[in-house]
């Protein structure tokens, strides 16, 4: 089944970044990248940048392309489709924070990040990192494992404070004691920052302003585990045309087409809760509850997805021969980056259920 | 990403709903009461209210102005059916959102002009006659015979699960014309008043106490020219209205949802700070996020048929999202409540007004009715991933 509501505009993006990445991404590409010191090709950092990705919906004023939400996320889709790994979604994550926290406070990051910069966004899901007053700024405790915070340029830090929240950035230099490299499960590079004792001087937002910019951010990282979920729902159907058992191809076997209906079905469900909730996402229409639904529904879908997906696969599915490995590796990394399930749906439930938000409850 | 509901339709929405808001309230109650107790059919009170709403031209939004409709697009059609399940009224589901709009599309000029003004007036209530003992999710093996006579067919077999049969007006009926080997190419469709002389409708009740039917045929006479389409080839009419069938599963799931989380906060466990609470939030959760998925799978289709394309696997995942959904809801919802939730529904003990308990009875039929998940299944796997049949 194919998209039907991108505009036209979106599409053509679309189509630019999936020709762009099919270029040169498969799994010897991806097994090479994850192996290499810097963990992603800087020449092709700076294509991404040169193809104006990195600030596809940052404003015109600091030298981005003034798109849309919906834009940044069919970038991260095409991301996510083809597996890569770089700071690209990182960097699109905190830029797009730091621009719907507005006010212009943020344009010197937003001047770099458009300028071809790399930035991490430190935002921990389940709240392991808090900012207290202290003097005249903030005083942090606790630790966050974040994407790229090693090979970034910048880091923006969003974190709770006592009934609000605050926004700074770094030069991530600044953090370099702070930060651990750890393996990743997956092909993006990750650290920990230990963050007790940082003082920060940053200026308070509202929890609502702070929420709506999060909502934003993690919709892009919704959007590339949808790109995902497409990727292996079409490999996983071109191979089930192909492989041949008991003399004929197992898609012909009932058992095996219904697999792949239920990862149909799965994508499907990622996917227009994902478009509905870039499409709502906009300024003055603040309903971060789809948004909410779309990650939670992105990264079930992912994971449940790459299970099957293997079993279509058989063996050929769980070596590092095959690109389906980074998808299974992938799937679960991401959801997990967007905190505890538990967690997650007790926010659902508290702004659907209860508070009522969206337009038709 | 396009929109779908712009201002227009969520205009349409608050007119709709003020007009529902004004009804006679004693209507209202009574069509509520019958159609939480059976929703498949219709009865005394809701086809009185189904006629009230053709009377005020609220039938058929999306019919086109030259059949009596409003002309509007499916998006608001399907608007207004949810807003109607949602306050747990008739929507003339079948009637007016399968059959019409399949009679638009395979029906001759004088079948359009007997069938589509009473069916947007809400007189007519159509039961559909596809199943046999012998052909339920194969159709193309049904045996129940129409043979030539004269200036019209002699029918003879009989048909089952023909819900809504004994208060339907006139029955949408498939039949074998052709040799039993020719399958679906071999199927001829009719309309026959419920009312002819050699038909005989015997009831079957289900475990939820919904009220399904077997319908015998002895030498049932139906003019030729109530045919739908060629001889033998009745099979497109009735992909045709399956499809618009299947799309129109609404958000029904969300009225469930309801009815357990108003049994939590009852409760007080809705806003609890306890492991329980956690635990049924966690649960709700979940709920409220497949429930808003369910509600962008049928947009999507009511999107699609706007655009002037025909859902097929679209129709399909809509259709399993929302039977699996509804089930999964009333499961757990019983799970939630524990021992209690035994209290059958008419006990004044029961929780959540016994819905969660009659939901749960009534929900194998969501899973197969309108065509087996299962072939839902296959429906998606082969149209829409083209696997080999």
């Amino acid at each position: 089944m194919t998209d039907t509501d991108l505009t036209d505009e979106e599409a053509l993006l679309a189509k630019t970044a999936r020709a762009y990445f099919a270029d040169f991404v498969d799994n010897t590409y991806l097994n090479a990248q994850q192996a290499s010191p810097l963990g992603y090709e800087p020449r092709r950092w700076a294509q991404m940048c040169e193809l104006g990705w990195t600030a596809v919906n940052l404003p015109e004023r600091v030298g981005g392309a003034g798109g849309t939400l919906a834009e940044a996320g069919v970038v991260a889709r095409e991301y996510g489709r083809a597996a890569f790994a770089s700071p690209l979604l990182q960097t699109l994550r905190a830029g797009t924070a730091l621009a719907t926290l507005g006010g212009g406070a943020f344009d010197g990051t937003l001047a770099r990040i458009a300028g071809g910069g790399s930035a991490a966004l430190v935002a921990p899901p389940d709240r392991t990192v808090r900012a207290e007053q202290a003097g005249g700024g903030y005083r942090l405790t606790g630790s966050a494992v974040v994407e790229w915070v090693e090979q970034c340029d910048d880091v923006v830090l969003l974190l709770p404070a006592a009934g609000h929240w605050v926004c700074a950035t770094l030069p991530a230099a600044d953090l370099r004691d702070r930060i651990t490299a750890v393996p990743s499960v997956d092909n993006e590079r990750i650290g920990r920052l230990g963050l007790d004792g940082l003082r920060l001087v940053a200026s308070p937002i509202a929890p609502e302003a702070a929420r709506y910019a999060l909502a934003r951010a993690n919709l892009l990282r919704a959007s590339a585990m949808v790109g995902g979920c497409e990727a292996v729902v079409e490999q996983s159907a071109r191979y089930a045309k192909e492989r041949v058992q008991f003399g004929q191809a197992i898609g012909a076997f009932q058992a095996v087409r219904h697999h792949l209906a239920r990862m149909v079905i799965a994508a499907d469900a990622a996917r227009l809760a994902c478009n509905e909730a870039l499409t709502r996402a906009v300024p003055d229409a603040d309903e971060s509850a789809i948004a909410a639904v779309a990650v939670f529904a992105a990264g079930r879908s992912y994971v449940q997805i790459v299970l099957t997906a293997a079993q279509v696969h058989g063996g050929v599915g769980t070596t590092v021969e095959h690109i389906l490995h980074h998808h299974y590796l992938r799937a679960k990394a991401m959801q997990l980056r967007g905190g505890r399930r538990a967690s997650r749906l007790r926010e659902i439930h508290q702004a659907l259920v209860v508070r009522r938000e969206g337009r038709l409850w | 990403m396009k929109t779908v509901l712009g201002d227009e339709q969520l205009t349409f929405l608050a007119e709709l709903r003020t007009y529902l808001d004004g009804l006679d309230p004693a209507l209202v109650e009574a069509t509520r009461a019958e159609n939480i107790e059976d929703p498949m059919q219709p009865r005394a009170h809701g086809r009185r209210f189904l006629k009230r709403l053709g009377a005020d031209g609220w039938l058929g939004v999306a019919w086109p102005r030259e059949y009596g409709g409003q002309g509007r697009t499916a998006i608001e059609s399907w608007l207004m059916a949810e807003e109607l399940y949602n306050r747990r009224l008739p929507n003339g589901l079948l009637t007016l959102n399968a059959i019409g709009p399949t009679l638009m599309l395979v029906g001759t000029a004088e079948q359009k002009a007997e069938y589509l003004p009473r069916i947007r007036a809400g007189e007519l209530e159509f039961a559909i006659g596809y199943s046999e003992p012998d052909a339920g999710s194969d159709l193309a093996s049904l045996r129940t015979r129409a043979v030539r006579d004269g200036d019209g067919y002699l029918v003879n077999g009989q048909k089952i699960w023909t819900t809504g049969a004994s208060v339907a007006t006139h029955l949408w009926l498939a039949v074998r014309t052709g040799r039993p080997e020719q399958r679906h190419r071999g199927v001829s469709l009719f309309i026959t008043p419920m009312d002819a002389p050699g038909i005989t409708i015997t009831p079957i009740i289900t475990q939820g106490g919904e009220r399904t039917n077997a319908v015998f045929f002895d030498n049932l006479r139906i003019p030729a020219s109530q045919r739908i389409g060629a001889e033998n080839e009745g099979w497109s009419g009735i992909v045709t209205a399956l499809n618009f069938e299947r799309m129109f599963y609404h958000n029904e799931p969300r009225w469930e949802l309801r009815q357990l989380t108003d049994w939590a906060a009852g409760a007080g466990l809705l806003d609890g700070d306890t492991a329980e609470a956690h635990e049924l939030q966690a649960v709700v959760g979940e709920h409220a996020v497949d429930v808003e998925i369910c509600r962008l799978f049928a947009l999507r289709g009511a999107r699609m048929l706007a655009e002037g394309h025909v859902p097929h696997a679209e129709a399909s995942v809509n259709k399993i999202w929302w039977g699996e959904l509804r089930q999964r809801i009333c499961d757990t919802g019983l799970d939630l409540v524990g021992e209690e939730g035994t209290i059958a529904t008419g006990s004044a003990y029961a929780p959540a007004h016994g819905h969660l308990e009659h939901g749960l009875r009534s929900s194998p039929v969501w899973r197969f009715g309108g065509g087996t998940n299962e072939i839902q299944l296959d429906i998606i796997a082969t149209r829409g991933l083209g696997m080999p049949r």
